[in-house]
C-alpha cells in the first residue's frame, strides 16, 4: 500500500451518473492484486474529511498499443469505475485532467488466488453477479481468471439500462451474459437473481464458483441462492471507511466467530469474503446506497 | 534539506494555511533567521518527549500499522488505541459516518486486551524513539485498577492515558468523565495503582471543564489531556433510523477544535500540572492555536485517517514557526496575549 498524490489522467463520463477515472499511478497500479480498493481523498478540504473507498476496476499502461507480442506493458494507470451517490463522488465528478487526488492504494486482502483456485477448479463455470456499481470490483478477477483459462459467465442486474456500466472491458472475457433490469430497460425485467436462479435450475450437474458484489439486499439475495443450490460463494463487501488501512476499526463487519474474532475489517481481511463466514442475519442496515 | 522542501510541497497541496502563510511573511524575516536552533523537546511529568506532537488513542492503531506510511520516530509519542483489562469485540455496525467536517464514531472501544497489548504490540512500540502513552479505559473503577496493574508488568510504557469517558456500569452507567466524584475516584485508583505517570484524558461533555481539571489535578493526575469526543448523532432520513448502530456517537475533527480549544484554554488556566491538547488539530496552524492556548503537547487523532503524515508535518511545520519566531518550546506554551482594554 502506498499514499500518493496521483493526476487525473481522464475522468469519462458514462451513462447514468457513472464515470470512469483514469488516474496516473506509477506506483500503486503494479501492486494491484484482484480485487482490491483504493481510498480517494479530494485535496485541500476539510468538509469532506474522509477518503472515499473505490473498488479499482481495471490497471492499464499509458502506451495504448502493446506493439506486440511478448512485449512487456508497464502498468501505470489506475482506473476506478464509480457512480455518483454522494458529496464524496460528486466531488470526484468534478475532477478533470490535471487535477490532483490523495490516492492510498491498493489496499484490502482481495481474492487471493490461493483462497479461491482449488474451488476455480472443481467448478464447471465462474459465475460473476454483479448489481449495480458492483460490476466495479468484478473485472481484474474476471481478467485474471481469463487468463489462467477459466470458463466465465456474467450476470449482471442494475435499475436501468444506463446502470449496465463496464461491459465493454467484461464482455470479451466471458462466455455468455445475462442482464436484468428493474425496470425492464433492458434483459430480464426484475432482479438479476431470478435468471440466475433458472440458470442453476437448468443446470443442476454442474458446479460453480461465484463471485459476488452489489447492493446488500441483493448480496443476500444472491448468497442464499447459492446456498440453496450448494455453490460456493465469494462476496465483496462495502462499508463506510475511516481510514481504509486497518487502524480505525469502522468498517468492520461481523463474522463467525467470538470475542475479539467476531469482527472482521472490510478494509483489512476484507473486502472479499467467503459467503459462508459472514453472519447475515445481524447485517441488517449496512450498505451505502440502499 | 531536499526532505524538508518535498514535506512543504506536499503540507502545501493538503491546503494547510501554515504553508501558505510563512510564504507571504517570509520576505520580511530578519537575516539571520537560519541560524537559531528552536528547542522543542518538552517534559511532562517527568517524561521526555523529542516533540510535542503526538497522536491520538485510537487513531493510530498500535503504531506499527502506519510504519510504511510514516517515519514513525519523528513523533513525540503514540498513544495507543484504549486498552481493557480483557479483549473486547466493539459495537454493531455501522460504526462511522462523516458529517460535515468530522465525523461520528462508536467503534465501541474494539481491543485486543492488556495480556495481547504487552505481548503482540508493545515490543515494535519499544524499538521507537517516540515515546509509547497508553490509553486505559474500564466500566469499573476496579477493572481500570486492574488493567493497570496487568500494564505495570510491561517494559517502555512511558506513560499511562486515562479515558474516563466511559460509562460505569456498577454505578448504572453513570459516565465517569461527567460526574466529579466518580472522576476523583478512578483517578485516585489509577494513581495509586499506577506505575508510571498518569495522565487523565478529560470529556467534554460536561458544562464546566475547570471543574473536572481540578477534581482530576487533587486526585492525583500527572498531566490532563483534553478533549475525547463530543456526544453527537446522525440519522438516515430515507429509513428514519439513526446512521449508527449505537445511536449516539462521538464527534471528532475541525468542526470541534474551536470548542476543544476553548476547553484547553480554560483548563490550563484552571491547574498547574500539564495539559496536552486534542480536538480537530490538522495542520501547523491548528497545533500552534493549542500550545499558545497552554497546552504542552498536542495530540494529533481524525486527521490521521486521511492524511496519515498531518503529524510528522506538523513537526516540522513547528520547528519552521519556531526558527522564524526565534521561539522554542517554551516560550510559545501559554503565551496567548490578551490585549489591554
Amino acid at each position: 500500500m502506498y499514499d500518493e498524490t496521483a493526476a487525473v489522467i481522464e475522468n469519462r463520463d458514462l451513462t447514468g451518473g457513472h464515470f470512469l477515472l483514469s488516474l496516473d499511478a506509477p506506483r500503486q497500479a503494479p501492486a494491484v492484486r484482484p480485487g482490491q480498493f483504493a481510498m480517494v481523498r479530494i485535496l485541500g478540504r476539510s468538509d469532506v474529511l474522509l477518503r472515499r473507498p473505490m473498488s479499482i476496476f481495471d490497471v492499464t499502461s499509458k502506451e495504448e498499443r502493446g506493439g506486440g507480442p511478448g512485449k512487456v506493458q508497464t502498468l501505470d494507470v489506475l482506473r476506478l469505475l464509480y457512480k455518483v451517490v454522494g458529496r464524496g463522488t460528486s466531488l470526484m465528478a468534478e475532477l478533470k485532467p490535471g487535477d490532483k487526488v490523495g490516492l492510498l492504494a491498493p489496499l484490502g486482502h482481495g481474492f487471493f488466488e490461493e483462497e479461491y483456485l482449488p474451488r476455480a477448479h472443481a467448478a464447471d463455470e465462474i459465475l460473476h453477479v454483479a448489481g449495480g456499481i458492483g460490476i466495479a470490483a468484478l473485472l481484474l478477477p474476471a481478467k485474471h481468471l481469463a487468463e489462467a483459462g477459466f470458463k466465465q459467465r456474467l450476470f449482471f442486474g442494475a435499475r436501468t439500462k444506463g446502470d449496465l456500466v463496464g461491459l465493454e472491458e467484461f464482455k470479451p472475457l466471458m462466455r455468455g451474459s445475462l442482464f436484468a433490469t428493474e425496470n425492464g430497460s433492458f434483459g430480464y425485467r426484475g432482479f438479476v437473481t431470478r435468471p440466475l436462479e433458472d440458470y442453476f435450475s437448468a443446470h443442476t450437474n454442474k458446479k460453480f464458483l461465484l463471485m459476488v458484489c452489489g447492493p446488500w439486499a441483493m448480496l443476500r439475495a444472491t448468497v442464499e441462492l447459492a446456498k440453496r443450490f450448494r455453490h460456493p460463494c465469494l462476496v465483496s463487501m462495502e462499508n463506510r471507511m475511516g481510514c481504509g488501512l486497518g487502524v480505525c476499526l469502522g468498517c468492520s463487519i461481523r463474522v463467525e466467530g467470538t470475542g475479539h474474532e467476531a469482527y472482521q475489517r472490510v478494509c483489512t481481511e476484507g473486502p472479499v469474503f467467503w459467503a459462508d463466514k459472514i453472519v447475515w442475519e445481524t447485517e441488517k442496515r449496512l450498505g451505502i446506497r440502499d | 534539506m531536499a526532505r524538508k522542501a518535498k514535506a512543504k510541497r506536499r503540507e502545501h497541496h493538503n491546503g494547510d494555511a501554515s504553508t501558505v502563510a510563512r510564504d507571504g511573511v517570509s520576505a520580511a524575516a530578519p537575516v539571520h533567521a537560519e541560524e537559531f536552533t528552536p528547542q522543542i523537546e518538552t517534559e511532562i511529568a517527568g517524561v521526555r518527549f523529542q516533540n510535542p506532537v503526538w497522536t491520538a488513542s485510537g487513531t493510530f492503531g498500535y503504531g506499527k500499522e502506519f510504519a510504511h506510511l510514516v517515519d514513525l520516530n519523528q513523533l513525540g509519542a503514540i498513544c495507543v488505541k484504549g486498552i481493557s483489562p480483557e479483549p473486547m469485540e466493539g459495537n454493531p455496525p455501522p460504526r462511522i459516518y462523516e458529517t460535515d467536517s468530522g465525523m461520528l464514531n462508536a467503534i465501541g472501544l474494539q481491543n485486543v486486551g492488556a495480556r495481547r497489548f504487552l505481548s503482540e504490540k508493545l515490543p515494535f512500540l519499544r524499538t521507537l524513539q517516540a515515546r509509547t502513552v497508553v490509553n486505559v479505559f474500564a466500566y469499573s473503577t476496579e477493572d481500570y485498577v486492574r488493567c493497570i496493574e496487568i500494564l505495570n508488568e510491561g517494559e517502555g510504557i512511558a506513560a499511562y492515558e486515562l479515558n474516563i469517558s466511559c460509562p460505569n456500569t456498577r454505578c448504572g452507567g453513570i459516565v465517569y468523565g461527567s460526574d466529579p466524584r466518580l472522576t476523583e475516584e478512578v483517578v485516585a485508583a489509577s494513581k495509586k495503582a499506577a506505575r508510571h505517570p498518569l495522565f487523565v484524558k478529560l470529556s467534554p461533555n460536561v458544562t464546566d471543564i475547570t471543574l473536572f481539571a481540578r477534581v482530576a489535578e487533587g486526585a492525583g493526575a500527572d498531566a490532563l489531556s483534553l478533549v475525547n469526543t463530543f456526544v453527537g448523532m446522525a440519522i438516515d432520513v430515507e429509513t428514519r433510523t439513526p446512521r449508527i448502530s449505537n445511536v449516539t456517537a462521538g464527534l471528532s475533527g475541525p468542526a470541534i477544535k474551536p470548542v476543544a480549544l476553548r476547553m484547553v484554554y480554560q483548563a490550563a488556566r484552571a491547574v498547574k500540572i500539564p495539559v496536552i491538547g486534542i480536538g480537530g488539530i490538522a495542520s501547523t496552524e491548528d497545533a500552534l492555536e493549542f500550545l499558545i492556548a497552554g497546552a504542552r503537547a498536542v495530540e494529533v487523532g481524525t486527521a490521521n485517517f486521511y492524511d496519515p503524515r498531518t503529524a510528522t508535518r506538523i513537526v516540522e511545520g513547528l520547528n519552521d514557526y519556531c526558527r522564524r519566531k526565534r521561539l522554542h518550546l517554551g516560550d510559545l506554551v501559554g503565551s496567548l496575549r490578551i490585549p489591554e482594554g
